[in-house]
């Protein structure tokens, strides 16, 4: 599997781990006031799982070829990676739109904020998704 | 019928000594795992990588790639 392939599914895998249980806990206790420290505090502990989980699977995916990690992106690499951008931003502006401009009129605080973040998350999830999807069709 | 572009760089690469797609692929300046696409048609190069991957085997571009349908190319 290549490195860059390798280091996708790592994203795709921190996104998972951080963020499932972020929004399963915030679905559970909904607390749309703002301020909402407790929701910050939330949403703080999954960030920083998330860079945890980044920063360690760099480290060990490079120790493990650390050519591979040097070298840099060549013309496919490059074409994966806009194809995959290209597909994620379609996502983030529809759902930059509807957060910024439809869900003023019916919500508010937290679920506004958290709604973007499920976009942002599933935009992610799309462009790392495209990118592992390219690497196992040789596109 | 459907066109493609076809390609025989495995068999110059056999013939230039087995020469491996490693090899090839650091002397044109991408990764292995690019050669291999190209040589199963799922990935078609710049058209720079194309004529740097002629220049390795010393021959012009249209005996390394070839626009036609997918039987119209063998060896």
């Amino acid at each position: 599997m290549p490195y860059r392939e390798k280091t996708a599914w790592l994203s795709l895998i921190a996104m998972a781990i951080a963020f499932v249980p972020y929004f399963a806990i915030t679905a559970a206790h909904s607390r749309p006031a703002v301020p909402n420290l407790r929701q910050l505090a939330l949403f703080a502990v999954a960030a920083m799982v998330q860079m945890i989980i980044l920063g360690i699977g760099h480290a060990y995916l490079s120790h493990g070829s650390p050519e591979e990690a040097r070298t840099p992106p060549d013309e496919r690499d490059a074409a994966i990676m806009r194809r995959s951008i290209s597909f994620a931003y379609y996502i983030l502006i529809g759902g930059m739109i509807l957060v910024g401009c439809v869900m003023p009129f019916n919500s508010s605080g937290w679920t506004i904020i958290n709604a973007a973040l499920v976009m942002i998350v599933l935009a992610e999830i799309v462009h790392y998704g495209v990118v592992v999807v390219s690497y196992r069709r040789q596109a | 019928m459907k066109r493609s572009i076809s390609n025989r760089i495995r068999f110059l690469r056999f013939q230039n000594g087995e020469m491996s797609q490693a090899q090839l692929g650091q002397r044109i300046g991408v990764t292995r795992q690019t050669i291999a696409a190209i040589e199963a048609g799922k990935y078609s190069p710049s058209l720079e990588a194309a004529f740097r991957i002629a220049e390795v085997f010393h021959v012009p571009l249209e005996q390394v790639f070839q626009w036609g349908t997918k039987d119209g190319f063998r060896k």
